[in-house]
C-alpha cells in the first residue's frame, strides 16, 4: 500500500512538473509572438498552405533559419528552404524564374538583381500586398522604419538605363551594405601615418604601412569577376569623378574608357601592384576580409558590415584597433558609396502569393531583424529601429572606439546604387574586372585595357537586345 | 495469353527485342541528353531572355572563332593536357618501377600511396589551395624558406596559377598512373629478362630495350585516361583559381561553364562544350589506334 502511494505521488508530481514545462513553453511562445499578434491582419489565413524559400549561403540565411519555426507558429504555413553557395544559387534561380515553375515562393534577392528579373515580369510588385489591409498592417509594420536609401534602391520604374528610386518596390531590405574604408588605427597611429582622404593619400599610405609594418598596406577583392569593382572600386571612382561618371552614357554606349575612369584605375592597380598583398589576383571578398581580420593588411575600402567580423575577438586579431572613414574622394571632395541591401522579393510564379506574403512582412518585421541582429550577428542593420535599440548600439557603437557608427550614418547621406540599371550588369563587371587584370599585370596600359572593355560590353549589350 | 502469343513466346521470338531492351533503354539515356545538348548548341538559348530563343545553325561556332578567349582556353586545353600528362606518366613509370623492386616495406608504401585517389578532387584541391598561401603563412612557402627559397606567389600569378595547378592534378592523379604501370610490371612475362640477362643487359639496357616495349600497351592506356582527363579537368581549377589570374587557368570546359552558368548563354557555352567534346573524341581515337599498335607489337 505503502509503495502504492509513493507511486501515485510521483505520478502526480511528475503530471504537474509537465504541465507546469508545457505553460511555461505556451507562455514563452504567446510572448515571442504577441509582438506579431498586435498587427491588425489575421496571421493564419493561408494555414497549412506551403511555401520554399531561395535562399544564399549569408550571414543573413544563418539568422533566419532559427528564427523560421517562430513563423510556423504564427502562421500555420509550412515553410521549406534550399540554401546554396552564391554562384548556384543565382544560376538555379534564374533556371526557375525564366520557366515561371515557381519552385521558390520567396527569393533572396537585391537592388541589381532585380533588374534581371523586373523586365520579363518574373518578380511580384510588393505595393499591392502593402497597401491591402487584410494582408498588411501598415501602421504596424512600418515602411519608414527603413532607411530611405534601402527602399529607394528596391524601387526601379523597370525602364533599362534609369529610374531607380521611382516605381514600384520588388524587395524588402533585410540588411544594408555600403562601403568605407576600414584601417589599422593602431600602426597609423604608431607611425604617423595620416588617414587618407584622397586617392593619392590613400597609395601613400598604403605604401608606409608595408615600409614599417611589414604588412600589405591594401588588402582588396581581386578575383576577374564583378565582385572585384563593384564595393570599394567602383565608390571610390565615383566619388573620383564626383559622381558624374558612369559606367554607360545616355545612350547606354560602356564608358569605362573615360579619361577619369582610366586615371583613377591608373592609380588604384599601382597602388595595388605596389603594396597589396601579392595573391591580389586570386582573392575573392572573404580572402581579403579574412586577410584584414588576421592582421594582414592596413587598410580595406568594402563592405561596412564586414567590421562584425574584424570586431569580433573570438575569431579576430584586429579587434578594437581598427578605425573607419569614408572611401576616399575625389578633387571634388565628395564621397559617393555604392549601396547594396540584400532583400526578399516574391516570385509571380508562386501559387501561395499571400502565404509568401505573410513570409516576407514577418522576416522582415521590427522584430524579427531585431532579433536577427542580436541573436545571430545579422549586420548592418536595415531598420533604423533596429540600429537605434540599445543592444544592438552597444555592441556597433563600440566599433572603432565609436567612430564606426558616425562614419556609416555619413556615408549612408549620399550612398546609392552605383550602378546603371540594365540586365547584363553583372556580365559588363566581369568584363571590366578582367580588364584589371590585364592592367596589373601589366599586358596592355590601362587606357587600351578598358576601351577593349568598352567594346566587349558593347557587344554583349547588343546581343541581349538592351541596346 | 492468346494462343498466337503463346506460341511466339514458346518460339522464343520476343527473346532478342527482350535481352536488347536495357541496352536500348541504356543508349536512350544517353542519346537523348547528347542530343538535346547538340540542339541547343546550334540554338540562342539564353536563360535569362527566353523570347529571344531562336534556332541560329551555327552561329555559336562560328562566333568562337572570333572570341580571342576561346583561342586562349584551347591553346591552355592542349597546352596543359600535353604537360600533364608527360609529367604524370614519366613520375608514374619512375614510382611504378620503384615500387616494383623488391624494397622494404612495399606494401605498406603501395597502400599509402592509394590516399590521393580516396580524396575527392575539390577537397585535395583546397587542401593545396591553403597549404599554397602566398606568404609565409602557407606551410609549402614556409617549408621553402628553409631551403632558402623566396616566397612563391602560388596563385597570385599567372605562371605560378598554372604550376600550381600542375601539380595539384599531379598529386592527385599519380597514383593511378602507377598503378596502371605496377598491374603492367607485374603481368610482364619472365623469360625476356632471362633472356636479356643471359646476353650480358645492364639495368638500362633492360629497362630500355625490354620493360619499356613489353610495358608500351599500359602506357599507352594511361596516356589515354589521363589525357581524357586533362581535357576536361574542372573541379581542381575551379576550386583554385576559377580560371584566372588574367584568363591563365581558363580551359575550354570553364569558360564553357562561365558562359553557361555565370552568364547564361546555353547555347554559346553548349557549343563550346561540343567542341571539347570532338576534341576528346579525335584524341582519344587516335590513342586507341596507337593502343591497338601498341598491344600487337608487344605480342
Amino acid at each position: 500500500m505503502r509503495t502504492r502511494r509513493h507511486w501515485l505521488c510521483g505520478v502526480l508530481l511528475t503530471a504537474l512538473f509537465l504541465t507546469g514545462g508545457w505553460l511555461e513553453a505556451e507562455a514563452q511562445d504567446d510572448q515571442s509572438l504577441a509582438y506579431y499578434r498586435q498587427a491588425k491582419i489575421n496571421w493564419r489565413q493561408a494555414e497549412g498552405q506551403s511555401l520554399t524559400i531561395g535562399l544564399n549561403k549569408h550571414p543573413f540565411t544563418e539568422s533566419l533559419l532559427p528564427l523560421i519555426p517562430e513563423f510556423r507558429k504564427l502562421t500555420g504555413i509550412n515553410i521549406e528552404y534550399l540554401i546554396l553557395p552564391e554562384n548556384e544559387y543565382f544560376t538555379k534561380l534564374v533556371a526557375d524564374l525564366s520557366q515561371q515553375r515557381g519552385e521558390f515562393s520567396v527569393i533572396m534577392t537585391g537592388p541589381m538583381r532585380n533588374w534581371q528579373y523586373v523586365p520579363p515580369g518574373w518578380i511580384l510588385p510588393l505595393d499591392d500586398f502593402l497597401n491591402d489591409p487584410k494582408l498588411t498592417d501598415r501602421e504596424w509594420f512600418k515602411l519608414d522604419d527603413f532607411y530611405p536609401a534601402l527602399i529607394a534602391a528596391n524601387r526601379w520604374n523597370g525602364k533599362t538605363g534609369g529610374g531607380v528610386g521611382e516605381g514600384p518596390l520588388y524587395s524588402i531590405p533585410v540588411l544594408e551594405e555600403s562601403y568605407i574604408l576600414a584601417y589599422r588605427k593602431d600602426i597609423f597611429d604608431q607611425y604617423n601615418i595620416k588617414v587618407p582622404t584622397t586617392l593619392e593619400e590613400m597609395a601613400e599610405a598604403a605604401r608606409q604601412v608595408k615600409k614599417n609594418a611589414g604588412i600589405p598596406g591594401i588588402v582588396a577583392r581581386g578575383t576577374p569577376a564583378i565582385g572585384t569593382v563593384a564595393t570599394g572600386f567602383i565608390s571610390g571612382l565615383k566619388a573620383y569623378s564626383d559622381g558624374k561618371w558612369n559606367e554607360l552614357d545616355d545612350k547606354l554606349a560602356a564608358n569605362l574608357h573615360d579619361p577619369q575612369s582610366v586615371k583613377y584605375t591608373e592609380a588604384w592597380v599601382a597602388m595595388v601592384r605596389e603594396s597589396g598583398p601579392p595573391n591580389w589576383a586570386n582573392m575573392q571578398w572573404y580572402d581579403a576580409m579574412e586577410a584584414f581580420t588576421a592582421g594582414q593588411g592596413g587598410m580595406i575600402a568594402d563592405a561596412d558590415f564586414f567590421a562584425a567580423n574584424y570586431e569580433d575577438p573570438k575569431k579576430s586579431k584586429v579587434a578594437g584597433k581598427v578605425g573607419y572613414a569614408l572611401i576616399p574622394v575625389g578633387p571634388a571632395g565628395k564621397t559617393q558609396s555604392g549601396l547594396w541591401t540584400w532583400a526578399l522579393g516574391i516570385s509571380k510564379a508562386t501559387k501561395n502569393k499571400e502565404a509568401a506574403w505573410l513570409f516576407v512582412q514577418w522576416a522582415t518585421a521590427q522584430q524579427t531583424l531585431l532579433n536577427a541582429t542580436i541573436g545571430y550577428r545579422n549586420y548592418n542593420p536595415s531598420r533604423i529601429s533596429v540600429t537605434k535599440d540599445p543592444r544592438v548600439q552597444e555592441i556597433m557603437g563600440a566599433w572603432g572606439s565609436g567612430s564606426y557608427l558616425k562614419v556609416v550614418a555619413q556615408n549612408l547621406e549620399t550612398a546609392r546604387v552605383a550602378w546603371i540599371p540594365q540586365s547584363e550588369r553583372t556580365r559588363l563587371g566581369d568584363i571590366w574586372a578582367r580588364a584589371l587584370h590585364e592592367v596589373y599585370f601589366q599586358r596592355i596600359p590601362a587606357a587600351d585595357a578598358l576601351k577593349k572593355a568598352s567594346g566587349e560590353v558593347d557587344k554583349v549589350l547588343k546581343e541581349a537586345g538592351i541596346r | 495469353m492468346s494462343k498466337q502469343w503463346r506460341r511466339h513466346w514458346r518460339r522464343g521470338t520476343f527473346l532478342p527485342y527482350l535481352l536488347l531492351a536495357p541496352a536500348v533503354v541504356l543508349l536512350a539515356g544517353m542519346v537523348y541528353p547528347f542530343g538535346l545538348g547538340v540542339y541547343y548548341s546550334l540554338t540562342s538559348y539564353w536563360l535569362q531572355y527566353p523570347n529571344r530563343f531562336r534556332f541560329v545553325w551555327f552561329d555559336n561556332y562560328v562566333d568562337l572563332l572570333e572570341e580571342p578567349l576561346f583561342v586562349r582556353a584551347l591553346e591552355f586545353t592542349l597546352g596543359f593536357t600535353l604537360v600533364a600528362v608527360v609529367l604524370q606518366v614519366g613520375l608514374g613509370l619512375a614510382v611504378a618501377l620503384f615500387l616494383h623492386a623488391r624494397i622494404p616495406g612495399r606494401a605498406a608504401i603501395r597502400a599509402l600511396m592509394l590516399m590521393p585517389l580516396m580524396i575527392p578532387p575539390v577537397i585535395t584541391a583546397l587542401m593545396w589551395k591553403i597549404m599554397m598561401a602566398s606568404t609565409n603563412a602557407g606551410i609549402l612557402n614556409y617549408a621553402l624558406s628553409f631551403l632558402g627559397l623566396g616566397p612563391i606567389n602560388w596563385f597570385g600569378s599567372t605562371q605560378g596559377a598554372i604550376v600550381s595547378v600542375l601539380i595539384i592534378d599531379t598529386w592527385g592523379n599519380l597514383p593511378f598512373v602507377a598503378l596502371i604501370l605496377l598491374g603492367g610490371l607485374q603481368a610482364l612475362p619472365t623469360e625476356p629478362y632471362e633472356a636479356a640477362r643471359v646476353d650480358g643487359a645492364g639495368p638500362i639496357a633492360m629497362l630500355r630495350y625490354v620493360t619499356l616495349p613489353l610495358l608500351s600497351p599500359f602506357i599507352v592506356l594511361a596516356v589515354t585516361f589521363r589525357a581524357m582527363d586533362s581535357l576536361r579537368i574542372f573541379d581542381v581549377i575551379y576550386a583554385t583559381t576559377t580560371g584566372g589570374p588574367n584568363d591563365a587557368t581558363t580551359n575550354l570546359q570553364i569558360m564553357a561553364y562561365q558562359y553557361s552558368f555565370q552568364w547564361y548563354q546555353m547555347g554559346k557555352g553548349m557549343a563550346q562544350a561540343i567542341v571539347l567534346l570532338l576534341l576528346v573524341v579525335i584524341v582519344s581515337y587516335l590513342l586507341m589506334r596507337l593502343w591497338n599498335r601498341a598491344s600487337e607489337s608487344a605480342q
